[in-house]
């Protein structure tokens, strides 16, 4: 039994080890240094750290000092003293090697050092054993005692937790470079899709990877013959090989349909070039297609791609596929189909879209994004979109989700009836009903509707001088009054401090209480409404828009 | 139309006569008339027949003086309800929830 000075000198050591452990920022310079200290402490004629390699799952030798460097030696779990150490958890003594059966005695033979007594202790964490210490030889020719072993076991203790420490933050590094590596690659496959096109274009994409990367895309771009191609396509599967694939995949359809084929032949050219590249079990449900801006006709054809949805005056069309998907077996005829648009909208979405659900809910399927699009139908082509990923975006989506919208853009520019800043005062209320008034009447628009279009505008009113003012000032509330075709658009600029939308408050109509009745009173006057921050970032904007029909005036609508 | 509020008593019963455009400029004065008669009698009418627009905040104070006559016991109704009144009481659905008389004597007849 260690006497009172030896436990003295043990805590003293042992506090010294822990210290230099814990304050180390590079364990690859002080191990060495505590391996030696640990080896003189024992009073051993060598010493050795070994590591389990989370890959091979050997151990490894790490470190070692004495006079035979074994570096790089590798066992088995369950080898040898260490490997037993390692695969039992538990401290392996022997007193005398030359003896004992469990001692791998291939060292000594090739290197003459010659083994007495061993002392190796694991090194615990919580998950387990990630290697041993080993002690070698008493110097002076002593065997090591059960108290060595509890020593050792003691000095192991911080080693191992500062080891397992190195090799969490190494993960946490590594972690953060995949991450800047996938984000990286996010924003490549971003770049990958087209650019938005400014002015009058029929068509607008958008794609909400469910990951950081995608195995959707869309592309559309110019024939020579003044058309425009279109493509929106989906990868079997999910993940990185899938978003590998979406890159080739995309430029091969944008190849493939350069000049213009038309799209059974086209889908046909790059079903057969994917048979020859995809990998056994991928595949790729894809449409493309081509219109005419001149005469307003499509052309599409769809591989394995979920059903085209057509949306007009009389409700919903909708186009299933074509044929298979592609890759999967060559020399599949495609057949396509033909239409005019019109002043229809044409929607394609990815199956992430349909598979969106609410939760713990069933997927909304065809059915949902029908509803979903028609809630929005008031909305030009792109705000409506905005709308829509902002829907399926409150959802969860489990798969990667794309919409492609083909719809030509609306003919004349909106025309103002009515551009008119006021202070944002209760008083000046009655003022601008009385100029709304005016300019409703000059379009035509019957006494009914606008009473009721006057209605929300000035609960709107209300709301932004009570809610977003908080409360009568002199700063301004522009209302802007637009009509294009058919379509009523009011507009409420203001400059108060930015308002969340989802903190607006509403209620039932019929739930019987004073207060909180503006918000239902415009949803239920007007066909829709949103509210955005202001251009650059100040103030908000509402805007509110109501289909006038043929009589000027509308049906009933609460 | 100017906007006026003004608050009559015939018999036991007070009529609060509405005129004008109620909207958020004035509907906390209507509010306070519509509580103020409340606590002098136990019947009260709000008469709308001169009242050309109402606002969710003059819907608001309306209701809240139904409220109030409710946890009390005390009659309310609205009087003379103009179509302009009617049709944002119908948006509202509290078109059944007021009781409506079409004059002051079918009012205080209850």
């Amino acid at each position: 039994m260690p006497d009172g000075a030896d436990e003295r000198r043990a805590l003293d050591f042992l506090a010294e080890l822990i210290q230099a452990l814990a304050l180390s920022t590079d364990l690859r310079k002080t191990l060495p240094m505590a391996l030696g200290r640990i080896a003189d402490f024992m009073q051993a004629e060598a010493a050795s750290l070994f590591l389990v390699d989370p890959v091979s799952g050997l151990i490894e030798c790490r470190l070692c000092v004495g006079p035979v460097d074994i570096v790089g030696l590798k066992l088995e779990v369950g080898q040898g003293i260490i490997g037993r150490a390692v695969a039992q958890n538990t401290t392996q003594i022997v007193r005398d090697a030359q003896t004992d059966a469990r001692v791998n005695v291939r060292v000594d033979a090739e290197t003459g050092f010659v083994t007495r007594s061993i002392i190796c202790v694991p090194l615990t964490t919580g998950e387990g054993p990630i290697g041993a210490i080993e002690v070698i030889n008493r110097r002076g020719g002593g065997l090591f005692e059960i108290e060595d072993a509890v020593l050792l076991e003691t000095v192991a203790a911080p080693a191992a937790l500062a080891i397992n420490n190195a090799r969490l933050v190494d993960s946490l590094v590594e972690q953060q470079r995949i991450r800047r590596e996938l984000d990286l690659a996010r924003r490549m496959q971003k770049m990958l899709l087209p650019k938005r096109r400014r002015g009058k274009f029929p068509l607008i994409g958008i794609n909400l990877p469910a990951h950081e990367i995608s195995g959707d895309f869309y592309d559309y771009f110019d024939l020579p013959d003044g058309r425009i191609a279109f493509v929106i396509g989906d990868i079997s599967g999910k993940g990185l090989d899938a978003a590998f694939l979406m890159v080739r995949v995309a430029s091969l359809l944008r190849w493939s349909g350069k000049d213009g084929l038309a799209p059974a032949q086209w889908l046909a050219r790059a079903n057969n070039e994917s048979c020859q590249t995809l990998n056994e079990g991928r595949f790729v449900c894809a449409l493309v297609g081509q219109y005419d801006s001149n005469d307003g006709s499509v052309v599409f054809a769809s591989a394995g791609f979920p059903p085209a949805l057509l949306q007009n005056a009389k409700g919903f069309d909708s186009f299933l596929a074509d044929g298979p998907p592609l890759g999967i077996l060559p020399n599949i005829e495609y057949s396509e189909r033909r239409l005019t648009l019109g002043d229809d909208a044409l929607y394609f979405f990815s199956d992430g879209a349909i598979d969106a659900r609410v939760a713990g809910q069933a997927r909304i399927g065809n059915e949902g994004l029908r509803d979903m699009i028609a809630r929005h139908t008031g909305l030009a082509p792109e705000p409506r979109l905005r709308a829509l990923i902002g829907d399926l975006k409150r959802m969860q989506l489990a798969d990667d989700t794309t919409v492609l919208l083909l719809q030509e853009p609306r003919g004349a520019a909106a025309q103002i009836l009515l551009d008119l800043p006021f202070p944002a005062r209760a008083e000046q209320l009655r003022v601008v009903r009385a100029r709304l008034r005016e300019a409703l009447d000059a379009q035509g628009v019957g006494p009914e509707l606008r009473d009721r279009l006057v209605l929300a505008v000035d609960e709107a009113c209300t709301n932004i001088i009570r809610h977003a003012y908080c409360g009568n000032c002199d700063d301004t509330i522009t209302l802007r009054l637009t009509r294009e075709r058919d379509m009523l658009a009011f507009e409420l600029r203001d400059k108060a401090p930015a308002v969340d939308p989802g903190k607006i408050t509403s209620r039932d109509l019929g739930d019987c209480r004073p207060g909180g009745l503006g918000v239902p009173f415009i949803r239920a006057l007007m066909d829709d409404w949103q509210l955005e921050p202001g251009t650059d970032g100040k103030g908000n904007v509402l805007r509110m828009r109501k289909r006038l029909h043929s009589d000027g005036d509308t049906e009933t609508n609460t | 139309m100017n906007n006026e509020c003004v608050s009559e008593t015939v018999g036991d019963y007070v009529v609060v006569r509405l005129r004008g455009e109620v909207d958020l400029s004035w509907s906390q004065q209507v509010r306070r008339a519509i509580l103020a008669a409340l606590g002098a009698t136990g019947k009260v009418g709000v008469e709308m027949s001169e009242v050309s627009y109402i606002d969710s905040s003059g819907i608001a104070a309306l209701v809240e003086g139904l409220q109030n006559a409710r946890s009390k016991g005390q009659q309310f109704g609205l009087v003379g309800v103009s179509k302009a009144v009617m049709a944002v009481l119908q948006l509202a659905r509290l078109d059944r929830v007021f009781p409506i008389f079409p004059d002051l004597d079918a009012a205080r007849a209850g």
